[in-house]
């Protein structure tokens, strides 16, 4: 009953903000309910979708993550996208340098090249608030701006595959990809490492001595203190262990999907993993829920797009609409 | 000297977004109402004053119109969430930059549709000053301008007059130093709150507008580059007075457009180097600054009569 109960705001979340968007999408003419349909469905179609939805579905459990981590100690990360693409860099040179290089020593060569460029990435942030005590809020996000270059000047440098179009590397070492789980559609054990990173997540917040201080620290920092956990440090370590995650998101990005370092891989990604985090309140069990829901409005929006005319970004409003309902359900209930 | 009045100019000429948008965090900042959503209200305010100019058939003014209102409504927004149902402003101000970054891209494609380019909407005029833009170096460099470059300054001086010369404005910043004292003084906190988190907010979209009114003449995805994250950390370290925010915009501008220059200028760096110099830079004067820079007290906070004091 309780968790029936859990829901509700969520059903009515979900129905208000398909209503609001259900006045954008016929005002361009098209058909709501067919809208609606593409929306919720195309996932479950086909094999193919099915996948392409479980594809979307890694990426944004981990950014969604790496939100949730600091945040459960009180701070926030806006770096996900930051960390993600230098996790994807590091994962793309290591494998492009080492292209030859048997896949025993290659794949976790290109991992740990990823988890570590990621963790750093995080470092950065943590440490000017460990020691000027600037907020991680700032300092993460402009650090994704710098990360975009970063980016730019790799795929545009030697490592450039020269056909492509778009800025993009040659591709990384056979050696260096991600087994496959299926092989057509292709699905790569990315799934795998995000299902048991989430479980990890879950069992070290919820079951260690460890990730009870973290909890502690985010309650209530200075009670925190006061019984000995060395608050700041728990800072430090809740965003580099987030940054480590978005950097896993760029590896598999790049050893499992693309098996190159494209410009843009990073999409929407950030603002997504916020998004799921916040509408998972935190919670780290409910993240793959939400980010399995997410991926599917994602990948039906992209549907809807090609097949509609109506614009993708019209899911997006729905996914910040279901955002600000679920907060308000909140405020419902306090009184 | 050429090179070094073009310099100013420009600088003075890119100071404005980072003035409008800095001044409006500042404002809702001092009751205490700490806005984040900087970017995605830019980014709306962008797109609405380009889409205003375009359906009105080149006129700046519905234009600027559009972006003043829509960025009033989202500082409405903030100002319901937060002060009326004391919702966390961290996480309002990010669903609001979510919203506003869609918005975006989806008013532009619903209203003039997928287009290989763009219409181009007409650029702001410049405004010389009579007489004072005869000045040699000076008149060029100061009196030459947009009128919203002579706005930014004139708002700035005259938020610093308001805000620490009149009563109003001592009131006001009372709410967001202590509101508890405040209210025992009659006080209306709410009123405050809400007046400066609009005010804001238009002063913000008013911002973005200014991208592809003076710079582009068009609006594109994502053009806002950070500069509302930027805005964040200006507001910060000139300690929320409006005339530290003028010359730190000053600073801002001039890195922008010193990184732009070099780029012109063919030096053999990748241009990606001089485009990572703004958000580097912006770290690293927080590094020396951020310590010793003062905040309002209240700032972040939402305060409930009927709860007891912090």
């Amino acid at each position: 009953m309780t968790i029936v109960r859990k829901l509700v705001p969520y059903l009515i979340a979900i129905i208000a903000s398909f209503a609001a968007a259900g006045i954008f999408i016929a005002l361009t003419g098209a058909n709501v309910f067919q809208a609606y349909e593409t929306i919720l469905f195309t996932s479950f179609r086909t094999p193919n979708g099915f996948v392409q939805t479980l594809l979307k579905f890694i990426p944004l459990t981990l950014q969604a993550l790496a939100f949730t981590i600091p945040l459960t100690a009180g701070k926030f990360n806006m770096g996900g996208e930051g960390q993600m693409i230098v996790g994807a860099i590091a994962a793309s040179v290591v494998g492009i340098l080492g292209a030859d290089l048997p896949a025993v020593i290659l794949l976790p060569l290109v991992v740990l090249a990823g988890v570590a460029a990621g963790a750093i990435w995080g470092f950065i942030p943590a440490w000017l608030l460990y020691k000027f005590n600037i907020n991680e809020i700032l300092t993460s996000m402009l650090l994704n701006f710098v990360s975009f270059q970063i980016i730019d000047l790799v795929a545009t440098g030697s490592l450039r595959d020269p056909v492509a179009g778009h800025p993009t590397t040659v591709q990384i070492g056979q050696g260096g990809f991600l087994p496959m789980l299926i092989n057509n559609p292709p699905l790569n054990t990315g799934l795998i490492l995000a299902l048991l990173v989430a479980a990890g997540v879950y069992l070290y917040t919820t079951r260690t001595t460890g990730g009870y201080e973290l909890v502690a620290t985010g309650a209530n920092p200075r009670a925190a203190s006061v019984f000995g956990i060395n608050v700041k440090r728990m800072f430090v370590f809740s965003i580099v262990l987030a940054g480590a995650i978005a950097g896993l998101s760029g590896v598999i990005e790049v050893a499992g999907v693309q098996h190159r370092l494209i410009v843009g891989l990073q999409h929407n990604f950030l603002v997504l993993g916020v998004i799921i985090a916040l509408i998972s309140r935190g919670n780290n069990l409910a993240v793959p829920f939400v980010a399995f829901f997410i991926a599917i409005l994602e990948i039906g929006a992209s549907a809807m797009q090609r097949t509609m005319n109506v614009p993708i970004e019209m899911v997006f409003i729905v996914e910040a609409l279901v955002l600000l309902f679920v907060l308000l359900s909140d405020v419902v209930r306090r009184r | 000297m050429d090179s070094l009045v073009t310099f100013l100019r420009l600088t003075l000429l890119s100071m404005v977004p980072f003035v409008l948008a800095a001044q409006g965090t500042m404002l809702g900042g001092r009751t205490g109402v700490f806005n984040v959503a900087q970017e995605g209200i830019m980014l709306v305010g962008a797109s609405l004053g380009f889409i205003g100019s375009y359906l009105a058939g080149g006129s700046t003014l519905v234009g600027i119109a559009a972006a003043v209102l829509v960025g009033g409504i989202f500082g409405l927004a903030l100002a319901y969430f937060t002060t009326t149902l004391k919702m966390n402003q961290f996480v309002i101000g990010l669903s609001l930059l979510f919203i506003g970054t869609g918005l975006s891209t989806l008013i532009p494609k619903l209203v003039i549709g997928v287009t290989l380019s763009q219409p181009l909407i007409p650029t702001l005029q410049d405004l010389p000053i009579p007489l004072l833009s005869q000045i040699p170096f000076l008149g060029t460099v100061l009196f030459s301008h947009n009128i919203l470059v002579y706005f930014a300054i004139v708002l700035s001086i005259g938020l610093w007059y308001f805000l620490f010369r009149t009563q109003l404005g001592l009131e006001l910043r009372s709410v967001g130093e202590n509101p508890n004292a405040a209210d025992s003084l009659g006080i209306n906190t709410s009123k405050h709150r809400y007046v400066t988190a609009i005010l804001g907010g238009m002063l913000i979209g008013l911002a973005g507008a200014y991208l592809p009114m003076v710079y582009t003449g068009t609006f594109t995805e994502g053009m806002v580059k950070g500069r509302g994250w930027l805005t964040i950390a200006l507001t910060f370290f000139a300690g929320w007075s409006p005339l530290p925010v003028l010359y730190g915009s000053l600073f801002f501008a001039g890195i922008e457009v010193a990184s732009y220059r070099f780029q012109a200028g063919g030096i053999a760096i990748p241009y990606q180097y001089l485009l990572m110099v703004p958000y580097l830079a912006t770290i690293l004067v927080m590094m020396f600054t951020f310590r010793k820079t003062r905040v309002p007290g209240f700032l972040g906070n939402n305060y409930d009569r009927e709860k007891r004091s912090l």
